[in-house]
């Protein structure tokens, strides 16, 4: 077995390296809203969330990413299973493409969905408005965390063999049934850790979400586009407090994430 | 609980993997697919249970065309090899969830499920995971579970292949005593032969997609009628011959014709035998069998029960290619230790019983 335990000077200040670079990058922005929200007292933070506007622009975040995240559920979960299960001309290409929005600036997806659907876009619609309201923000939303959930049920589907579904089949069991009752339950781990990630990535996106959906205060005003007219208009205690709920969240997100990969490592 | 299988050909693109196959199982026949890797058997099977579709053919279980049906119309149970059972539910739900996916109420389920645990004897594994069981153990619950709702036909592929020597001789015969107490019509699978022949009521040999030859154990062992049976059910010998009247010529040799070869007379045929026929002796006075003639033994080796000899035909020279053939022989250690058998000794070459093949 390999001597893990670090011994020598040189390793002692990797290690330094590492932790200190991990404490100015990650901790101390961290403590740095904790800190700065909490400067005027709490009563200032609570005053705050009474704000109409605020209370508007964090349904709005809500349900718009719950809306996106079960989109990609859905369809992250399908895409999965094509690539794994099926084979097809292009499928390469296919499973190429799933990581686009990974390498894409988000504000360009923003641009594309105003050229395709804005006022004189080429899908410009008649009756609902889509740019500068809420499906706008949906599509963006979708699109940035589009791969997560498909990047993380592939691996697990890859390394499932086929043949408990065509077991279950033969058994009488209908796709649904196989789906639901043989697959579902091999798949439901990795599944969720995709929703968390896709969750997190979602409700935290700003630069596609600022250019489709304009910001307007009481409408499509989201979380984190409040921050940023927050610290514009100076009011310092506001925007840091919506970042203390958003810290606080990926917090939780965290926790989750780190329980679901256990579970995962066990499983596998 | 027939199956019947009616010209069925299948193809991957190019490569046709099952041609022309037709096959009638009668009821409550263990019917066992014999053939090397990539020989189709598989493919066949898949086509019965509706995994795979035909790309023409009929195939009919107990007289209704299911042909076009999906698996789960069909009524069947399959056992895969590595087992497929549903990882994350006990032995109980595993063998339960063909009846709780017919509904059928939990009294009902629960009784059969005890029942079927009592016959693969692994009733206090009730409410373990699949993966706290050995293997055997395993390919078990897939039986029970194939069988808990009382399929028409049982399919099972490469069964015991993933076991090991020892569970595996058992585990067939415990399958084999179950097939034939429930009375339940089979295939099975499998390269084995000794495995087929152990619980085989009939075999058919399959090579290349096609349907060589079905017969049972014995007749395929002794009197195969294609060359590649004969060679791939054990060792075989082959010296070319010919048929005219009741006799058969080889090289200088005649020997008495098989009865039920009359439809090869005046053809060029194939004398076929196995290892154990051939009687070796000292002097031809004392040889056993048709006389084949001198030979020299070139080999010996000990294989526990059996000596395997190897003999070089010497008398047949200017003959119709028999000369010089080497023929396996085999017989109990103790005979050969009674004939004192070294190499490069002359012996007369006997033969007991053989078959004569088309050329």
């Amino acid at each position: 077995m390999r001597e893990v335990t670090p011994r020598s000077w040189p390793a002692f200040v990797v290690i330094g390296i590492v932790l200190l670079y991990a404490f100015v990058m990650l901790i101390v922005p961290f403590a740095t809203v904790i800190y700065s929200a909490l400067r005027d007292g709490l009563q200032a933070v609570v005053d705050t969330f009474t704000d109409a506007n605020l209370q508007h622009a964090l349904l709005v975040t809500l349900v718009l990413t719950v809306i996106a995240v079960s989109v990609n559920a859905l369809f992250g979960l399908i895409t999965a299973w094509v690539l794994v299960r099926q084979r097809f001309r292009g499928r390469k290409l296919f499973d190429l493409l799933v990581d686009v929005p990974f390498v894409f600036a988000t504000p360009i997806a923003g641009f594309a969905v105003l050229i395709l659907f804005g006022r004189e876009g080429w899908f410009s619609p008649t009756f609902v408005p889509i740019v500068f309201a809420y499906p706008a923000i949906v599509l963006v939303k979708i699109f940035v965390a589009l791969p997560f959930v498909t990047r993380e049920v592939q691996p697990v589907l890859e390394s499932l063999s086929p043949e408990p579904e065509d077991a279950a089949y033969t058994i009488g069991a209908n796709r649904w049934t196989t789906f639901r009752r043989v697959l579902l339950p091999e798949i439901w781990t990795a599944l969720l850790y995709g929703i968390v990630l896709t969750f997190a990535r979602t409700v935290g996106e700003f630069g596609a979400v600022s250019v489709v959906g304009g910001a307007l205060e009481g409408y499509t005003e989201s979380a984190t586009t409040f921050i940023f007219r927050a610290l514009k208009d100076r009011n310092d205690t506001a925007a840091y407090s919506v970042s203390l709920l958003l810290c606080a969240l990926s917090v939780i997100i965290l926790l989750v994430m780190s329980r679901l990969r256990t579970r995962i490592a066990h499983r596998a | 609980m027939s199956i019947k299988i009616d010209h069925i050909h299948k193809s991957y693109g190019t490569q046709m993997v099952v041609r022309d196959v037709s096959l009638h199982v009668e009821t409550g026949e263990l019917f066992v697919l014999l053939g090397a890797s990539g020989s189709g058997k598989s493919t066949l099977l898949r086509l019965i249970s509706g995994l795979l579709t035909p790309d023409h053919g009929r195939i009919l279980l107990n007289g209704r065309d299911v042909t076009m049906l999906p698996p789960q119309a069909r009524d069947t149970g399959f056992v895969f090899q590595n087992y497929s059972l549903f990882r994350h539910m006990t032995v109980a739900e595993n063998i339960a969830f063909g009846l709780s996916i017919r509904r059928k109420p939990r009294i009902e389920r629960e009784r059969r499920t005890a029942e079927l645990l009592d016959l693969i004897e692994l009733r206090e594994y009730s409410n373990r995971l699949p993966n706290e069981l050995s293997g055997g153990q395993q390919q078990r619950v897939a039986l029970a579970r194939a069988l808990a709702y009382q399929p028409t036909v049982l399919l099972l592929d490469e069964p015991f292949g993933a076991l090991d020597v020892k569970i595996r001789v058992q585990l067939r015969r415990d399958l084999r005593a179950i097939q034939q107490r429930l009375g339940v019509t089979a295939i099975l699978v499998t390269h084995d032969q000794e495995e087929a022949f152990d619980i085989a009521d009939r075999i058919g040999v399959i090579e290349g997609g096609e349907l060589l030859e079905v017969g049972t154990p014995r007749a395929l062992y002794e009197r195969p009628r294609h060359p590649f049976t004969g060679a791939f059910l054990g060792t075989a010998n082959l010296l070319q011959a010919q048929r005219n009247g009741a006799v058969v010529h080889v090289g200088n040799a005649h020997l008495p014709a098989p009865p039920d070869t009359e439809h090869l007379s005046g053809q060029a045929v194939s004398l076929f035998f196995r290892p154990e026929e051939i009687a070796l002796s000292s002097s031809p006075d004392t040889a056993e069998g048709a006389m084949l003639g001198a030979g020299v033994i070139e080999s010996l080796s000990f294989a526990g029960a059996v000596v395997r000899i190897g003999v070089r035909l010497v008398t047949t020279e200017e003959s119709n290619g028999s000369s010089g053939a080497l023929l396996q022989a085999a017989m109990t250690s103790a005979q050969a230790r009674a004939l004192s058998l070294t190499v490069g000794q002359q012996v007369w070459v006997g033969v007991r019983a053989y078959h004569l093949l088309e050329r």
